[in-house]
């Protein structure tokens, strides 16, 4: 397997207070690794620990195969940030901001900054005064200076702070569009699940510091699936009928006489009668299942 | 480096960072020119054009008002960084951080330079285009204590420096350029020959020996000491100032 970043039991204490517990994270070529916690359950403490402006107290970050430690400059020329806020200078406008950004990371060519410009849509403000623009204009030049250099690795915190809903939109279209188009790989931290889950294939969740699960999207949904749940007296003929009268064939047996449907949600009258009328006695039939944010907050414990 | 370099001067652009070099040009330029005026001695008698006292104005103000100002130029460009949030990127380039902090040294070595030569270029044209004549050997010297001058400013910066980087605020650095200077105009007054062994009044070294007509004339004997102090002060305040940059774990604007 071809990772981009992994972290072996890193950690970050602050004297007595563990900010980020032991956590091992795994990222692979193309990912676009939504980086799910509350506010304060460690996520910008880690990934600062992933561009080295902390150090760890524990543990190693491995970054294109190589010990971060040792390796940070080489790292550091592949991987495109923007890291809890997108700071800039107020007093230059973002033509100026970028020129610093391209000769800091020894870019040869100035017609890249019009380029990222254009593909975050600032192109006609570009020589306005950063200090005039709104947050929302702030994030998006945040993100084209983390593209201006063309980066294999994307960290971003909280990327569509401050962007309105049709931002958000093109943002995220943005993100889906780099990784088919430039293979690029991305970690995106939120603490908003609708973000993540939208553009992220894989999913870490944090809480307290501590990684509590690394899981691929579609195992997510098929663990935060909605279903109905029939209790039968007749479990074995309640299945044949509802693959033979109603094409039925995405469910489960939970229990003897529980079968979980996956499919044909909204129709329970019609699956009620069906079986009634093979004579098959219906007990109960409920619609179930975590959204998930019911999932979410289940694993942080509610809170 | 240069590329280093290059942006930190980039980074000034619209800023009133040039405002001090202004606020420390133009006093010096004023109290220089003031050489210019035909003087009368209390006898009545006509006194000749003296650029020597040209330099020694011209100085005396640089060295009062530069700890102040000078204090306050690297508190600007060390502190904006984390006030205006962009420190996290900065730490982020693929590049030592002692790089960053020498390039910003290199900065404010450029503006005291800025600082300094603007005056003495004032007075060299001012003295063309009002006496039509040049001394060189005084140029010499007057040129000779600017360069001094340039140098025993720039010792003091680490220290400014530090007190900007562990308080992330321009406040430290305003209050101990103030107190600086208010000391050094009034030892400057005096014209005390120890004064220079504190390390913010050690460019008084060069012009007080432009000085003419004071009560204790010659070699400072205090020189050798107050260059060792100098030379101490700096190396320990840049020892502590690239290890605290290079170690400090960034949390941006704290």
């Amino acid at each position: 397997m071809d990772y981009v970043l992994q972290t072996y039991h890193l950690t970050k204490r602050y004297k007595d207070k563990v900010v980020v517990n032991d956590l091992n994270m795994t990222i692979k070529t193309g990912d676009i690794y939504g980086f799910l916690g509350q506010n304060g359950a460690g996520k910008t403490t880690t990934l600062r620990m992933l561009m080295g402006l902390i150090r760890p107290s524990a543990g190693e970050v491995e970054l294109f195969g190589a010990e971060l430690n040792g390796n940070r400059n080489k790292a550091l020329e592949r991987i495109g940030a923007i890291i809890e806020y997108p700071g800039f200078y107020l007093n230059l406008n973002a033509v100026d901001n970028l020129e610093i950004h391209r000769r800091l990371m020894g870019m040869g060519n100035k017609e890249c900054i019009d380029e990222v410009l254009t593909t975050v849509g600032l192109l006609d403000a570009k020589h306005q005064k950063v200090r005039n623009y709104s947050l929302g204009m702030k994030q998006r030049l945040g993100i084209a200076r983390a593209l201006l250099h063309h980066p294999e690795l994307l960290i971003l915190d909280e990327p569509t702070n401050g962007l309105d809903p049709g931002g958000i939109k093109e943002i995220r279209q943005l993100f889906l569009d780099l990784t088919k188009q430039r293979g690029i790989t991305f970690i995106i931290s939120s603490h908003l699940l609708s973000e993540v889950e939208q553009v992220a294939n894989r999913i870490g969740i944090i809480h307290q510091g501590r990684l509590l699960e690394e899981i691929d999207y579609e195992t997510l949904q098929k663990k935060t699936r909605h279903y109905l749940e029939i209790k039968v007296d007749d479990g074995q003929r309640a299945a044949y009928v509802l693959e033979q009268k109603l094409n039925i064939t995405d469910y489960l047996v939970t229990e003897p006489g529980i079968l979980r449907l996956y499919e044909q949600l909204d129709q329970p009258e019609k699956i009620n009668l069906t079986l009634t009328k093979n004579d098959i006695g219906v007990k109960k039939i409920v619609l179930s299942g975590d959204s998930l944010e019911d999932y979410f907050l289940k694993l942080t414990g509610g809170e | 480096m240069f590329s280093v370099f290059y942006t930190e001067i980039m980074k000034l652009k619209n800023t009133k960072l040039y405002w001090l070099v202004l606020l420390g040009v133009l006093p010096a330029c004023l109290m220089g020119s003031k050489a210019l005026f035909p003087k009368i001695s209390p006898a009545g008698i006509p006194l000749a054009f003296d650029m020597q006292d040209m330099f020694y104005s011209q100085g005396m103000v640089v060295t009062i008002l530069g700890p102040a100002l000078f204090a306050l130029m690297i508190g600007y460009i060390i502190t904006r960084e984390y006030q205006e949030r962009t420190i996290n990127q900065l730490f982020s380039y693929p590049a030592s951080r002692i790089i960053f902090f020498i390039a910003k040294l290199l900065v404010v070595f450029s503006l005291i330079v800025l600082t300094v030569w603007l005056p003495f270029v004032f007075s060299i044209v001012s003295t063309i285009l009002v006496k039509h004549h040049l001394d060189v050997s005084i140029v010499w010297l007057g040129m000779k204590m600017n360069i001094m001058i340039c140098i025993l400013s720039f010792g003091t910066i680490p220290v400014a420096a530090a007190l900007s980087m562990v308080g992330k605020t321009i406040m430290p650095n305003a209050i101990l350029g103030s107190i600086v200077s208010i000391f050094a105009g009034i030892s400057e007054a005096g014209h005390s020959m120890h004064s220079i062994l504190f390390p913010w009044l050690a460019p008084y070294w060069p012009v007080r020996n432009l000085a003419q007509g004071i009560a204790q004339p010659g070699p400072n004997p205090y020189a050798a000491p107050a260059l060792i102090i100098l030379i101490f002060t700096f190396v320990v305040s840049l020892t502590f100032c690239i290890q605290y940059y290079n170690r400090a774990d960034v949390h941006s604007g704290s």
